[in-house]
């Protein structure tokens, strides 16, 4: 009984107080609604952590399966409501190439797509829907004010914040779905909520821009929706009927056969598509014209989250073939490709947008390398990654609204106009890649792991090598400020500082204890997926001990994130008692002795006894690194690889 | 503090600032960087830069344009500092005196410590006023050079 | 607890070494030019000088920063003395760099902005050869371990040479030796003033140098560990590197740094990778 209302709670409340925040429009109401909501879900998240899992679940009383079956086809009516009326063929060809097969699969072929458990709720579900919970709400509570200041600024005449956040909680209900659905069919239902919400939300502000973008965010996960109608379908008819429908048995082998390759690379395309890696990461990019909250949505918690979770839950599907590996080498090109174009990005917003599918291109490496340690990797990278990056697009959202750019040339000297934000900015920003921080650690864990895979450990070393250039870059432009930093604290909203200081905490919170929480808890996510003996926590530290062909006191490789977060902590400590500089101690910079006015001098006399201001740039490398330049090279490998990637998995070689 | 003390005297940095000179003495300055004088014997180097710089070393005239630059030059370099005026223009204006953009000598801008005449001084007068500069220092700190 | 004794005494004696090793290099590279040079404590004196100076700074993050540095850069050197992870060595010393050019960055001067940039692309240099050698130590030892190259008694140059002669091109770089002092450079030389370290003065560049010698001592040490057994012939070996890296200094004209860049990624990623092919080849993994 309980369990049914933990799982309403999840997946249903969402939708109905979505369907409230839409009836009721007044601000103050949906707020509170929007706030409940959030808070509903985060206890329920917590409630999973402590049922005895897994658990299996079936939903009775109602004919949920026709339910599903009758909401997929209305969906998918839509989409090609959707191609005709914006006349996107490419998002009507898509659409049809989802119905057709999917209507002749259940009614042509007489079909039943009815799996038990219906969901299967194991630690690794239990770790996304934690994320998708506190982050995702997070990010629905920052909305709420987010909205308002929007349309303020755009000067609506009609309000559309009602349908915004309704869409936004919404999405919430389809990704607790998703991660726990154990019939695939189902999974493709929640798939496809997302896909939808996903339009929506990109959709919103119904410029043309906004709405071209959404249509190809549209056709490009039709296009991986495709796939997974394939991969249903072959499963169906090769592997015995709706038992092969079944996530746990296509997984730990319980259809008494191995399971062909072919649908699995199928199932691994729809999860490249929705995590946006390479090719298709132009419609992530174009996302980027929604408000900052879809961004920080789509790229924390949810939409992307879903790809690589899916390659992640099928890794054992595939180990040991040479699908692991071309899985590996893709998600590592897409590493080190997507890095190096973020360095020629000027918007805030995309170096953003760029990170987070080398990121993910990271974490389906690593499930493509499918030992226990880069699985491991894969699912702390997971978690270090939505705190991070839910936080910096929220951060990006706020500067917007402080500065209304998302420039990063515009954010020079925001250290004086707004050191609140500057400073959860910076932690941010310095969480994705300073040493004591998760995401270090993840990428660290990846790199000990990628041995095995020799073509992807020299794309990682190239990547994580450009990775840092990006991120000191834009640091750099954040902090570079006058001496006379702001006096006061810029006041912000509660609705942007409380999931601002929260993520903030979390990140110090997790990254600190990650060792206890990696043995008390992820560790058990990794045996969901891999058979993982070895343990990597030593107490407060994670130690990866050698193998067992190896002497067991051999550790192959050390992390002490304890001493490593006291050096930080004296990192800190001893500048800020040298900060007390009086006023007289700062000089102005050397600008040739031509410097005009005090401590904060950034003008100079020209030649002509004329005063010019002092302007500097970052480098951008636009030549060389621009998306000109790069994206007809990358597309075209990122294209081959795909391509080796079916090839291999056509006959089942290992 | 005797360390520190000790170090100022061997390790003085020279900024070279050249406000209208013609070049003659800044030539003979730079010729003491050249293995013939090795002014690093002393832990003299010459910096580009205020910020790292002990001693300011001016060459020329003042003149309408430069005062401000050498103001701020001088300001911009943390104390305890010396300046040495090289060659007679320096010093007192020299043959440019009561020209039209002429202040006259440095010290009309900043506190010189060190005179070193001379059109053009010699590298070994340099030298010698660099150290004189410095035995000034140590003179003001109480320490023996 | 022995190891933790080793440890503080590395920190408390390494600025001494290197202090020492930068007197000798100046010392040399003035013999090199046919001058007589500086005394070999030079270095002590300009630091305790700069000490002595009046603190002056253009920005508070600054300080921050360098701090950072001088703190991740210790802590590198701990973790090699206590001989832990390499792979963790690696990214605590990048991150130290970072730290550095965001001190640079940190206020708003267009020398010290010019040389924080240059120093990026120092990195971005440097970084994969680095990466790359903790790779091969790796494939050599199958353990990112110190302690496990000093249980091995093949010395790790023999295998893996190619990527010490990479490391030694790296070696260049990081200690900001002509033909690659492109950020800033050392004593008599001059780039774009002083490039990076433009606007770090008095006691906060005596804090800069003080890291620079910890990082001559930190980098000797990851050359010796070439060596490890026995260390004193390592312990050569990263002299006689250091000696080679002044000669180069003297003989070499600065170049750009998008040369620096090119070449430094085909000779450290030819290198490092023909290195591992290999060493894949012989551990049959491929």
């Amino acid at each position: 009984m309980q369990l049914d209302w933990m799982m309403a709670v999840a997946i249903l409340l969402p939708l109905i107080s979505g369907i409230l925040v839409y009836i009721i429009r007044q601000y103050h109401i949906r707020g509170l609604i929007v706030v409940l909501t959030a808070i509903a879900l985060i206890i329920n998240s917590i409630l999973f952590v402590k049922q005895g899992l897994p658990i299996e679940y079936t939903p009775e009383g109602y004919n949920w399966g026709l339910v599903i079956t009758v909401l997929d086809y209305v969906i998918l009516l839509f989409y090609i409501y959707a191609g005709l009326s914006l006349r996107n063929w490419l998002v009507l060809i898509f659409a049809l190439t989802q119905i057709i097969p999917l209507a002749y699969w259940e009614f042509g072929m007489g079909a039943h797509a009815e799996v038990e458990p219906a969901f299967f709720i194991d630690h690794l579900a239990v770790v996304m829907t934690l994320i998708i919970s506190i982050i995702g709400s997070l990010i629905c509570v920052y909305a709420i004010r987010y909205m308002y200041d929007h349309e303020h600024h755009l000067h609506l005449e009609n309000s559309r914040q009602s349908r915004f956040l309704f869409w936004l909680v919404m999405f919430l209900g389809a990704m607790n779905g998703l991660v726990f659905a154990n019939n695939i069919y189902w999974l493709y239902f929640f798939w496809e909520v997302t896909t939808l919400c996903c339009f929506e939300l990109i959709a919103h502000d119904l410029t043309t821009e906004a709405i071209n973008n959404a249509a190809r965010a549209l056709w490009m996960n039709s296009l991986g929706g495709t796939a997974f109608v394939l991969a249903i379908i072959y499963l169906y008819m090769n592997h015995g009927g709706a038992e092969a429908l079944s996530m746990q048995n296509i997984i730990s082998g319980g259809l008494g056969q191995a399971v062909a390759l072919l649908p699995i690379a199928l199932l691994c395309f729809t999860g490249f598509t929705k995590a946006a890696q390479m090719p298709f990461q132009s419609w992530l990019l174009g996302a980027m014209v929604a408000p900052t909250p879809v961004s920080a949505l789509l790229h924390s918690s949810t939409m992307v989250k879903a790809g690589v979770y899916l390659v992640v839950r099928l890794a054992p599907a595939f180990a040991g073939s040479y699908l692991s590996i071309m899985v590996a080498l893709a998600g590592a090109f897409t590493f080190f490709g997507a890095s190096a174009l973020a360095i020629s990005q000027t918007n805030a917003k995309r170096v953003l947008a760029y990170s987070t599918i080398a990121n993910l291109g990271l974490i389906i490496a690593c499930a493509g390398i499918n030992t226990p340690l880069s699985i491991a990797a894969a699912i702390l990278l997971i978690i270090f990654h939505a705190i991070s990056k839910g936080l910096l697009f929220m951060c990006a959202g706020t500067i917007d609204h402080i500065i209304w750019s998302r420039d990063i040339e515009d954010m020079e000297g925001l250290a004086e106009k707004a050191p609140v934000v500057t400073f959860i900015t910076a932690v941010g920003i310095l969480s994705m890649f300073m040493p004591p921080f998760g995401m270090l650690l993840g990428k660290w864990m990846a790199l000990e792991a990628v041995y095995i895979v020799p073509l992807a450990a020299i794309l990682f070393v190239l990547a994580s090598a450009v990775t840092i250039v990006f991120w000191a870059k834009w640091l750099g432009r954040l902090l570079q400020v006058l001496p006379r930093l702001g006096k006061k604290w810029e006041k912000l909203s509660l609705s942007y500082s409380v999931p601002l200081w929260v993520l903030v905490i979390g990140i110090f919170v997790v990254g600190i204890g990650v060792a206890p929480i990696y043995q008390k808890f992820v560790h058990f996510a990794v045996t969901n997926v891999i058979a993982a003996e070895e343990v990597f926590a030593q107490g407060w530290n994670i130690v990866i001990p050698g193998s067992a062909a190896a002497s067991a006191a051999q550790a192959v490789g050390a992390y002490p994130v304890w001493p490593l977060f006291l050096v930080l902590a004296a990192a800190l400590f001893v500048p800020f008692i040298c900060l007390a500089l009086k006023p007289g101690e700062l000089r102005p910079v050397y600008m040739c002795g031509e410097q005009v006015g005090g401590t904060d001098a950034d003008e100079w006399i020209t030649a002509g006894e004329q005063k010019a201001k002092l302007q500097l740039g970052g480098y951008y490398f636009q030549s060389v690194l621009g998306e000109a330049a790069l994206n007809p090279w990358v597309n075209t490998i990122a294209i081959a690889l795909l391509v080796i990637l079916f090839g291999v998995s056509l006959g089942r070689w290992s | 503090m005797g360390i520190i003390h000790t170090s100022r005297i061997k390790s003085p940095w020279i900024m070279h600032f050249d406000n209208s000179s013609c070049n003659g003495c800044d030539i003979e300055v730079l010729a003491c960087l050249t293995p013939l004088y090795d002014i690093e014997r002393f832990g003299i180097v010459n910096m580009g830069n205020p910020k790292h710089a002990d001693v300011l070393v001016v060459t020329g005239a003042v003149n309408r344009r430069t005062a401000r630059v050498l103001k701020n030059l001088y300001d911009q370099i943390p104390d305890p500092k010396m300046v040495v005026a090289v060659g007679t223009c320096a010093c007192s204006g020299g043959v440019f005196h009561n020209c039209y953009n002429i202040l006259g000598g440095v010290d009309k801008v900043i506190p010189v410590d060190v005179y070193v005449p001379g059109c053009a001084a010699r590298p070994e007068a340099i030298i010698d006023g660099v150290v004189l500069a410095l035995q000034k220092l140590a003179k003001l700190q109480g320490v023996a050079i | 607890m022995n190891q933790w004794l080793l440890a503080i005494i590395a920190v408390v004696v390494a600025p001494f070494i290197g202090g020492i090793l930068a007197g000798i290099d100046r010392k040399i590279s003035a013999r090199l030019q046919g001058r007589w040079g500086p005394p070999i404590v030079q270095p002590f004196y300009d630091f305790f000088k700069l000490l002595g100076k009046s603190k002056i700074a253009v920005s508070r993050v600054q300080l921050v920063w360098l701090y950072g540095y001088l703190f991740f850069m210790i802590t590198s050197l701990v973790l090699l003395v206590l001989q832990q992870d390499i792979l963790l060595l690696v990214f605590m010393l990048g991150f130290a760099g970072i730290c550095f050019v965001l001190a640079g960055f940190s206020c708003k001067s267009p020398y010290s902005h010019f040389g924080a940039n240059r120093e990026l692309l120092q990195m971005l240099s440097y970084e994969p050869v680095l990466l790359l050698m903790a790779l091969a130590i790796y494939a050599q030892n199958g353990s990112f371990m110190i302690s496990e190259i000093f249980k091995n008694n093949t010395p790790l140059i023999v295998p893996l040479w190619p990527i010490f002669i990479a490391l030694i091109y790296v070696l260049t770089i990081k200690l900001r030796k002509s033909p690659f002092d492109i950020s800033t450079s050392h004593h008599a030389h001059q780039e774009l003033v002083k490039g990076i370290m433009t606007e770090f003065s008095g006691p906060y560049y005596a804090l800069v140098l003080l890291t620079e010698w910890y990082e001559i001592v930190l980098l000797l040490g990851l050359v010796s560990l070439f060596w490890a057994n026995p260390l004193w012939v390592g312990i050569i070996i990263a002299l006689a590197a250091f000696v080679l890296e002044m000669f180069i200094d003297n003989i070499a004209a600065r170049m750009t740094a998008g040369w620096m860049v090119k070449v430094s990624w085909a000779v450290g990623l030819i290198l490092g990778v023909l290195n591992l092919a290999y060493l894949y080849l012989k551990k049959g993994v491929l």
